[in-house]
Parts: structure tokens; C-alpha cells; sequence
């Protein structure tokens, strides 16, 4: 296997490592929000923008691991 | 890293002008005309202008108010710096979705260059000491060593970190954003890449608004009482 090759699985790797932790939490945040959005219909406002900036957050860390791929792709 | 960014000319023949320093001008120069014509004769019956910037600016006041303490000193004291660092990421944000953006060579959005954000996120870090020294004068430097003083280490690498992190989200949200709307357009150039700058504008939005939200929190962390 020639280095190329190598860097081109890298960059797949690290996409696809860094998206499935973030997948997860973002699935908890949101399942979090809906319920107590059920529960407390009236707060559904405050809870949407909190959500929004929280879901923001965690998916900076798959952000972080598209631009490691980029920065790999950008080598072979 | 992204520093793909050419010389477009040579400024009194030593600084060199990239793309993004041009967009940058264009942006402020916008920011600034529209807000020239929009403060030139106050009214107490706002015209056209006026209340597009009063309500804009009521919006960011509200926004603001819910971390830093609406009419508190803090907010006095903070809100300019804020409210600017949000009109010019959300505005150099949808830079790039102008027609054109990346096709003609001087128009591009500023903050899908490493640089142009880590200057935001240098000078986010700075002015949060500032903010930080002025609100607590010297004693702002025990900040450092509580609660105990072996912490000193570990709080000097999360202030580090901080600038470095609010550089990289910006950076890496808004360039690769665009390199997918890229690669969306080279697999099917019609149709296609809309999908993408939908979702764009969601997200240049929420950028803008994480990073200065971002911001806030850490001046707050800087500026509260120390009992």
C-alpha cells in the first residue's frame, strides 16, 4: 500500500470516528429537550434556543474531525 | 490549513492583500455606510433605517442580556465589543453566499480562513483580560489561584484553549460548509448545492450566534464578583 492510499483510509477514519460520539450526544440532547418540552409545554421557547446552542457546540467536535480530513486529502 | 488564499497585490510593497482582506474592507466599509445613513438625522418617529437598526440592536440587547445581566455595568461596559463581533461574523458569514463568492477572485467569505478567525479569537482573548483587569484592577490575578494554588497551571492552559477553540468551531463550520457546497456542485451542478446553502443560511446564523454567545460567557466568568 502506498502512502497515498494510506492517507485516503486516514481521512476516511477520521470522519467517520469523530461523527459517531457527537451523533450519540446530539441523539441524548435532543431526546432531553423533547421530553421536557411534553412536560412543560410553556418553557418550549427557552428550551429551543438552549437546545440550538448546545446541539452547536457538540457538533463542533465532528467539525474538528471533517477538517482533519480535509487537511489529510488536501496531503495525498 | 484552507491557506489556499493568493496575493492579490501588494500593499505600499511589503503587506500583501489576500481576497479576504478585500471582502473584509467591503464588509466594513457596508457596516459602516449603512450605519452612517441610519444615525444621520435621529428621529423620535424612527425612519426606514433607523428602525431596522433599533430593533436589530434591541434583539442583540436582549440576547446579550440573558448572560451578561440586562442594564447591569457589565453589560455597559461589554456590549459594544459584543454586538460589533456579532454584525461582522454574521455579515462576513453570508459573504459567502452571495453569487460569485469564490468564483470572482476578491470575494469570498473572510471566515473560512484560518486567519481571519483566529484574529477574532486572539481578540476575544484579549479584550476578556481587559474587561477582566478593568472590572478587578490588580485582584483580578487571584482569579488564577482559586480556589487553591496548584490550579494555576490548569487555568492558564483553559484560557489558552479558549481562543483556540472559538477559531477552529467558526473556521470549520463555515469552511466546511462551503467545501461541501463545492463538492455538491461538482457531483450535479443544478439543483443540488440549494440543499446545502438552505442549510447555510441556518447555519451562518448560528455561528455568529454560538461564538459571541461563547464570548459572553467567558466575560462573564471575567467580570463576576469575587466574594
Amino acid at each position: 500500500m502506498d502512502s497515498s492510499a494510506i492517507i485516503a483510509i486516514a481521512a476516511a477514519l477520521a470522519i467517520a470516528v469523530s461523527t459517531i460520539g457527537p451523533s450519540m450526544a446530539q441523539g441524548k440532547t435532543a431526546a432531553a429537550a423533547m421530553e421536557s418540552i411534553a412536560r412543560q409545554p410553556e418553557a418550549a421557547n427557552n428550551i429551543r434556543s438552549t437546545l440550538i446552542i448546545a446541539l452547536a457546540l457538540i457538533e463542533a467536535l465532528t467539525i474538528y474531525g471533517l477538517l482533519i480530513a480535509f487537511m489529510l486529502i488536501s496531503r495525498i | 490549513m484552507g491557506e489556499g488564499s493568493k496575493v492579490l497585490f501588494k500593499l505600499f510593497g511589503i503587506l500583501d492583500v489576500t481576497p479576504e482582506v478585500v471582502t473584509s474592507w467591503i464588509i466594513m466599509a457596508l457596516i459602516i455606510l449603512v450605519s452612517f445613513i441610519g444615525t444621520r438625522r435621529l428621529k423620535d418617529t424612527p425612519g426606514f433605517w433607523q428602525n431596522i437598526l433599533e430593533v436589530a440592536l434591541l434583539k442583540l440587547e436582549s440576547f446579550f442580556g440573558d448572560t451578561l445581566g440586562i442594564k447591569s455595568k457589565r453589560m455597559k461596559m461589554c456590549f459594544p465589543f459584543l454586538a460589533t463581533m456579532f454584525i461582522f461574523i454574521i455579515v462576513s458569514n453570508y459573504t459567502g453566499l452571495l453569487p460569485g463568492a469564490g468564483e470572482l477572485s476578491w470575494l469570498g467569505a473572510p471566515t473560512s480562513s484560518l486567519s481571519v478567525t483566529a484574529g477574532l479569537g486572539v481578540l476575544t482573548f484579549c479584550a476578556l483580560h481587559y474587561f477582566g483587569f478593568r472590572t478587578h484592577g490588580k485582584g483580578y490575578l487571584k482569579h488564577f489561584i482559586r480556589p487553591v494554588f496548584f490550579m494555576l497551571p490548569f487555568l492558564i492552559i483553559d484560557e489558552v484553549v479558549r481562543p483556540v477553540s472559538l477559531a477552529l468551531r467558526l473556521y470549520g463550520n463555515v469552511f466546511g460548509e462551503e467545501t461541501v457546497t463545492e463538492q455538491l456542485y461538482a457531483i450535479i451542478p443544478i439543483g443540488a448545492p440549494i440543499i446545502m446553502m438552505v442549510l447555510s443560511l441556518l447555519f451562518c446564523a448560528l455561528q455568529a450566534i454560538v461564538f459571541t454567545m461563547l464570548a459572553s460567557i467567558y466575560i462573564y466568568e471575567a467580570t463576576e464578583e469575587i466574594e
